[in-house]
């Protein structure tokens, strides 16, 4: 490849999306490390923590904040560039909640000493986020959540606590749905604060996933004092907040490429099989295939919409299921197709890119996180269609 | 298998079925099965001769060969016991191999298998998802379930156009073994068969019968998993409340779990009704027709039911603590073993023409 110069940061935006997208292969291969490519599971900080730091040395850790924030201030097409190009290097998600949901909701809502405190530590890697919404009986019906937050003087004091906080041992930081108002509806008597993990009072416990990793976690909260002013936008009016935040992370569980990435593991495990020839499969692959070309047709539709700063409706339900459904359909058909190595606990052949069963369970919880598929339905059935009930 | 009435045909089944719960504890209690998992060798060599004992690896052999004369009835019930339980001690490479050495003659390890003293491997297999046996000389022999625990391998080899039987120690063989993701392993065998005693001449046909029953009780094995995995989820459904209500009352749900009971009952008549053919005799394209159906439902079945199952707990059905997962687990180790759903619809395909009416 021809040396490609890497503007600065601040340049970036202003480059026309094939020179970006040139600028983007250049520096991951310039800066990525070449052992984190493709990694079996989600990494953790201690492993994915040098590619992150060196985002934030480049300047290059949040694509999508302002400019003025410290973030790259991407253009939608070209932050979907960007993960295109990350997604075709096989690069690692990072603990990324303080990255993307938790600055741009502070940016939104928080007030200036919240933005000055708590943006720039994001960006030099000093605080690591988790999100802390659901707990044991607060999933689906998340605003049935019962942790609380009672104020004392100048200090919030919290007692309850979250599940499936997913890399919460990792981070120093969480944000909270908290409820600060039991008297009233459910949805309106929830805040959104933001805690400090070191706080006494606060018990990270591990719990081992079907992949047989660590990944997600109880969080307890046991009288942790919280000082008043980490709440973040109006008392009570957590929820509507989160609710924004959710509409983003269900563009985001829309993207393709999951299935896009999966789509290619499949050829290549068709074609280690044996079975990429045949016809019977070509027909099953061209399903698949279509599927995928369609859903980022559709995707297309809603990055249009966003492209022209229009803000976009519960109809983007649709790209979540019809996402993590295909992404479900193709990891199906791995195994289908591997044979006895379909039972394999490790990567068949010891080669990362045939990971059959580890990609097939990962395909499963993405029908449960970010609203479950059933709850996309629901949404989409009322919401959109307008049917009664 | 001769012809028993249909009660006392029925008491049989009946009676292997309670017989499983020493080694399946009926509640579903799986701390033994979890405390196994990902150890060497992946089971327990007690529980295993205790199966010998209880005359499970000799089921299907005649009473003049020490076994216990049953047939794929009883022999299924038992499998449908054992994968409702989880157990992962490999009682179905353990009748297919006494299958073999007793249409051996009854030679070598044969009785001390049947006293489940010893645990004998039949290292047939040279490629994925296959039920070919080609009996390549030297060629490496694959997919070998629980190898880390085997005494010793029977290594099926080509000569002069039919399928010599060899025994080998397994202590003196070279062996790799991968682990499965239900905690058990798979080895692969290099035989050296200097070290073996060659024990038949012509094994060809009782292997292929043998492999048709372990597909057919991989089956069976499977439904017990099926039926276990959706119990919980029912019991989930009817416990779990969000929104005010319990989960069960969502109409959405209600529909997913009568869709799961429907797979279930499908994979249930397949496999009592292959089992029924072929304890009455059926033969050849019949028989091979019956098993394929039979497993080709199972597999599809026991991925699809699974996956449901996971999806109907929420969050908690992605833990490793929540029993379900491990059904799910198991379903991806048994779902192709001795024949992926796509083999046996082919070979179903191949032969059905000639045993249609
Ligand atoms: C891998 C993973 C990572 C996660 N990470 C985080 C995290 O970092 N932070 C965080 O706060 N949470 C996280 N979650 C939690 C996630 O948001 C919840 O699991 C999800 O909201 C579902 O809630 P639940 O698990 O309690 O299931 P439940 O809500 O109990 O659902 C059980 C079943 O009932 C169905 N159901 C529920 N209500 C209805 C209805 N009205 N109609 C039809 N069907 C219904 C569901 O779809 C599901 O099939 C994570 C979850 C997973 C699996």
């Amino acid at each position: 490849m021809d040396a490609i110069r890497i503007p600065a940061p601040q340049e970036l935006d202003g480059l026309d999306d094939e020179h970006f997208r040139q600028v983007v292969r250049a520096f991951l291969h310039e800066n990525y490390p070449e052992e984190l490519r493709n990694p079996p599971k989600r990494l953790h900080w201690s492993e994915n923590r040098p590619w992150y730091m060196k985002l934030a040395e480049k300047g290059w850790l949040c694509p999508g904040w302002p400019k003025e924030y410290g973030g790259l201030g991407l253009s939608p097409a070209k932050q979907i560039i960007l993960t295109e190009e990350y997604e075709r290097y096989g690069v690692a998600r990072t603990n990324d909640h303080g990255i993307v949901m938790l600055g741009p909701l502070v940016i939104k809502y928080g007030t200036e000493a919240q933005k000055r405190f708590f943006l720039p530590k994001i960006l030099t890697g000093e605080h690591i986020w988790c999100q802390g919404y659901s707990e044991p009986n607060a999933g689906s019906d998340l605003a049935a959540l019962r942790t609380e937050a009672v104020l004392d003087g100048d200090h919030y004091v919290v007692n309850g606590q979250k599940i499936w906080t997913t890399l919460a041992m990792d981070a120093n930081w969480i944000f909270l749905l908290v409820r600060t108002d039991k008297q009233a509806k459910k949805q309106e008597g929830i805040s959104f604060l933001l805690v400090d993990m070191k706080t006494p009072g606060i018990t990270v416990r591990p719990i081992i996933n079907l992949e047989m990793h660590d990944e997600f976690c109880e969080t307890f909260f046991d009288n942790v004092r919280v000082p008043k002013e980490n709440l973040v936008g109006q008392l009570n009016k957590g929820w509507d907040m989160a609710k924004a935040l959710l509409g983003f992370e269900r563009i985001f569980l829309g993207s393709p490429r999951q299935s896009g990435y999966a789509l290619s593991r499949l050829k290549l495990l068709a074609e280690r099989m044996g079975c990429w020839e045949d016809a019977e499969f070509q027909d099953r692959y061209a399903r698949l295939r279509l599927e995928f070309e369609d859903l980022k047709a559709l995707f297309g539709v809603y990055v249009e919409k966003l492209k022209r700063g229009e803000s976009l409706g519960p109809d983007v339900s649709m790209l979540k299921v019809i996402q993590t459904e295909l992404f479900q359909k193709i990891t199906d058909c791995m195994l289908e197709i591997a044979g006895e190595n379909a039972g394999l606990l490790e990567p068949m052949e010891g080669n990362r890119d045939l990971n059959i069963g580890g990609l097939f369970i990962q395909a499963r919880p993405a029908s449960i996180y970010g609203g479950s598929n059933e709850i996309q339905r629901n949404i989409l059935s009322k919401n959109v269609l307008g049917l009664p009930g | 298998m001769s012809a028993a009435p249909m009660d006392d045909r029925a008491e049989s089944i009946r009676m292997i079925r309670d017989s499983a719960a020493a080694v399946a504890p009926p509640g579903g209690e799986l701390k033994r099965v979890r405390d196994l998992r990902f150890q060497d060798p992946g089971f327990d060599a007690g529980v295993f001769r205790q199966m010998g004992e209880m005359g499970w690896i000799g089921l299907r052999l005649p009473e003049a060969l020490g076994g216990a004369g049953l047939g794929l009835g009883e022999a299924c019930a038992l499998a449908e016991e054992l994968g409702a339980g989880l157990v992962p001690e490999p009682l179905i490479p353990a009748m297919l191999s006494a299958g073999l050495l007793a249409a051996a003659g009854g030679k070598g390890a044969l009785p001390v298998l049947l006293a489940g003293e010893v645990v004998v491997l039949t290292a047939w297999q040279e490629h994925p998802d296959t039920l070919e046996v080609p009996g390549t000389p030297d060629a490496s022999r694959r997919f070998l379930p629980m190898a880390a625990g085997a005494d010793f391998f029977l290594v099926p080899q080509q000569e002069g156009g039919r399928l010599a039987l060899y025994e080998l120690s397994a202590a003196r063989s070279a062996v790799t073994v991968e682990r499965t993701q239900d905690g058990g392993n798979l080895g692969m065998l290099t035989p050296n068969l200097r070290e073996a005693t060659k024990l038949a001449d012509d094994i060809g046909p009782a292997l292929a019968e043998a492999l048709d029953e372990a597909a057919l009780l991989t089956g069976a094995y499977l439904l017990g998993g099926m039926e276990r995995a959706f119990a919980m989820t029912l019991d989930y459904l009817r416990t779990r409340q969000q929104f005010g209500r319990i989960i069960g009352t969502f109409q959405a749900l209600q529909h997913r779990a009568a869709d799961v009971k429907m797979q279930i009952a499908l994979t249930r008549a397949s496999i009592e009704s292959a089992a029924a053919a072929l304890d009455a005799g059926a033969s050849g394209d019949a028989r091979r027709a019956a098993v394929s159906r039979a497993k080709a439902r199972a597999a599809d079945a026991a991925m699809r039911v699974t996956r449901e199952c996971i999806q109907l707990h929420g969050g908690i059905g992605y833990t490793d603590q929540y029993d379900v997962g491990l059904y799910l687990r198991k379903a991806m180790v048994l779902t192709n073993q001795y024949g992926s759903a796509a083999l046996h619809r082919r070979r179903f395909m191949a032969v059905s023409p000639k045993v249609e009416e």
